[in-house]
């Protein structure tokens, strides 16, 4: 596989265009919505920030106002995102045990705590896809680091920033990108299928364990985008069909609002004074 | 006492001396923690995360290898970390013991020094050859991101094996601000926070920049501990007011966060939510206005830790505990048992 695939999300390919059936992400929100502005001064840590979704998410929390880091491999490609997006750039792969501590020092080093966390970094598995037969388990190998256990060895790693956030009354939020290929058994995605199936179901176990310590985890179907891997994936599909991965960062933002609201903390004036006030 | 010298922060078998607030002794494993707590009771842990604050490099003018340690820094702010306080051995690591490093090559004003990917500038010497103060090239994230790919932790000649950093990073690590572990938290996991929940008890953190334990120089570690900036959270401070005035008692997980407490503490056992730095010594005659309990690791008399313990109960009692840990081959560092001292009756 080709050194940028781990920075996008990665999509289905598509003949069922529908939202994801898990916790699928609020399509009636649209650009312009006017309640997000809570995402004033939160700490928000993004994975495979240069691409794709990744990067619709860098851009959509820093224009909402939010502290963003975010994580990628390629540290030309960091560089550059930090910059035009005026975030805190961090070089590291997900599916590598000994980036992750260097990783989550930095987040919460450079943000000072996190209050969200974003994995988004993923990995397609085989490219061009294959079916389970056909696929290496070197291939399969990867797609779990990148996909399931980088996702658990970062979470666990900032779990202690992200509960001083809840106690603080800031929130805390841990979203984790998803698919629908996690949920159907689609022919040829085994790899990412079953390591996004994988994930899905580790996200709703720690929301279970977490849920009095004040962390919210969100398993999110952001649908077929419009991203390079997509057309790594699916190479002939028709793009006007495909979300745009914007359209899907705005949903996601509001995914993340409506948690911190569910966990009380509430409006603009609340989030920003407190996250001013350090 | 044994050093303990394997890096596992929570051995089945770790066992906790318990000395009573009437000087009672007593022995108990290290997993009944809980056990000992009471309904209303405060748990007071500190969750800064252990940076890789070990720097292996070179003194550029003599261009011989040094290892800096990272000791002091002004603040918490996330943006304050290009200027350090340090501590210079010669060329080696932890597989020598501190005490016979080779000392580094005289350092002056000036010096420039090669960290891995950082280089930094010696503003001035501390009033000792190998405790300087330094002066980090490049932004913060920069600086960030050389110390989290370049550093280590650092660590000691007793435990042999190299630390990663998943061995000082604490269940509850949050801001790496630390620059050894706060290794009394290394007792909590997160099934002790859903028993404290069971049981009654309430549980909250501080930020505490806790500093090196040993420079292997005498007249060095008579200095410590250095001053350390801390930060008390809002929600800290109200839970702390809460327990007083319901009679629960309040239980530091660690030195450092009696030393942050104390120094917050306002008459009445009041606390001041926000940043501090702490630069008060505590020991014997030290009043304690606000921690009732603290649990710690096993120390040695003559250390800056064991010190802090002579403020919870008397010289005797501990010099008595002292046999005990002994007699029982408890072990100490980091990785070691553990004390759970409640404040005597008569240091009221």
């Amino acid at each position: 596989m080709t050194g940028s695939l781990d920075n996008t999300s990665r999509t289905r390919h598509g003949d069922d265009n529908r939202a994801g059936v898990h916790n699928s992400i609020a399509p009636e929100t649209g650009p312009g919505s006017p309640d997000l502005t809570p995402l004033y001064g939160l700490r928000v840590a993004i994975t495979g920030g240069t691409s794709g979704l990744g990067l619709a998410l860098v851009r959509e929390m820093t224009r909402r106002g939010a502290k963003v880091a975010f994580v990628a491999r390629t540290p030309h490609a960091v560089e550059q995102t930090a910059c035009s997006e005026r975030a805190h750039g961090i070089v590291g792969d997900m599916s590598v045990k000994a980036d992750i501590h260097p990783i989550a020092i930095q987040i919460v080093g450079e943000l000072g705590g996190v209050d969200v966390l974003i994995n988004n970094a993923s990995d397609l598995g085989p490219a061009p896809l294959a079916l389970l037969g056909d696929t290496d388990c070197e291939d399969l190998e990867r797609a779990v680091a990148t996909n399931l256990i980088g996702p658990f060895r970062l979470t666990k790693a900032l779990l202690g920033a992200l509960t001083a956030s809840a106690r603080e009354g800031r929130g805390a939020v841990v979203v984790n990108i998803s698919s629908d290929a996690a949920m159907n058994p689609y022919p040829r995605w085994g790899a990412y299928g079953a390591s996004k199936a994988a994930l899905h179901h580790l996200t709703r176990i720690w929301g279970e364990e977490l849920s009095e310590d004040g962390v919210e985890f969100l398993s999110l179907d952001p649908g077929d985008m419009d991203t390079p891997l997509h057309a790594l994936a699916v190479p002939d599909a028709d793009v006007t069909t495909l979300k745009q991965p914007a359209q899907a960062a705005i949903e996601i933002a509001y995914a993340i609002a409506a948690a911190l609201e569910r966990r009380g903390v509430f409006g603009p004036g609340r989030t920003g004074q407190k996250a001013g006030a350090r | 006492m044994i050093a303990a010298s394997r890096p596992i922060q929570r051995p089945p078998d770790a066992k906790l001396l318990v000395i009573d607030r009437f000087c009672r002794i007593t022995h108990n494993r290290r997993s009944d923690f809980m056990q000992l707590l009471r309904r209303g009771d405060l748990i007071v842990a500190n969750d800064a995360a252990t940076m890789p604050a070990s720097l292996q490099g070179k003194h550029l003018l003599t261009n011989q290898r040094i290892e800096v340690r990272l000791a002091g820094r002004h603040s918490l702010s996330a943006e304050d970390v290009l200027e350090f306080s340090a501590v210079v051995f010669g060329d080696g690591d932890f597989h020598v013991a501190t005490e016979d490093r080779p000392a580094p090559p005289g350092i002056s004003a000036g010096d420039r020094l090669a960290l891995g990917p950082l280089s930094a500038t010696v503003k001035r010497l501390l009033d000792h050859p190998r405790l300087l103060h330094l002066q980090f090239d490049g932004t913060p994230d920069e600086v960030w991101a050389g110390i989290a790919r370049h550093g280590h932790p650092i660590q000691y000649s007793y435990v042999q094996e190299p630390l990663e950093m998943w061995d000082v990073w604490s269940p509850i690590a949050g801001p790496p601000v630390a620059f050894e572990p706060p290794s009394a938290g290394f007792a909590l996991d997160w099934k002790s926070l859903a028993e404290m929940r069971t049981r009654g008890v309430r549980f909250a953190t501080i930020t505490h920049s806790a500093g090196i334990s040993s420079t292997g120089d005498a007249c060095l570690d008579r200095r410590l501990p250095l001053d350390e900036p801390y930060r008390i959270p809002e929600s800290t401070a109200a839970a702390i007011a809460l327990t007083k005035v319901s009679g629960g008692r309040v239980v530091a997980i660690g030195t450092t966060v009696v030393r942050a407490l104390e120094h917050a503490a306002e008459p009445g056992g009041r606390i001041r939510s926000g940043e501090g730095v702490a630069t008060q010594r505590l020991g014997l005659g030290s009043l304690l206005f606000v921690v009732d309990a603290i649990l710690s690791g096993t120390h040695e008399p003559g250390t800056s830790h064991y010190d802090l313990l002579r403020a919870f109960t008397d010289d005797a009692t501990l010099q008595r505990a002292g046999l005990e840990l002994e007699a029982r081959g408890y072990r100490t560092h980091e990785f070691g048992d553990s004390v759970l001292i409640e404040r005597a009756e008569s240091n009221v």
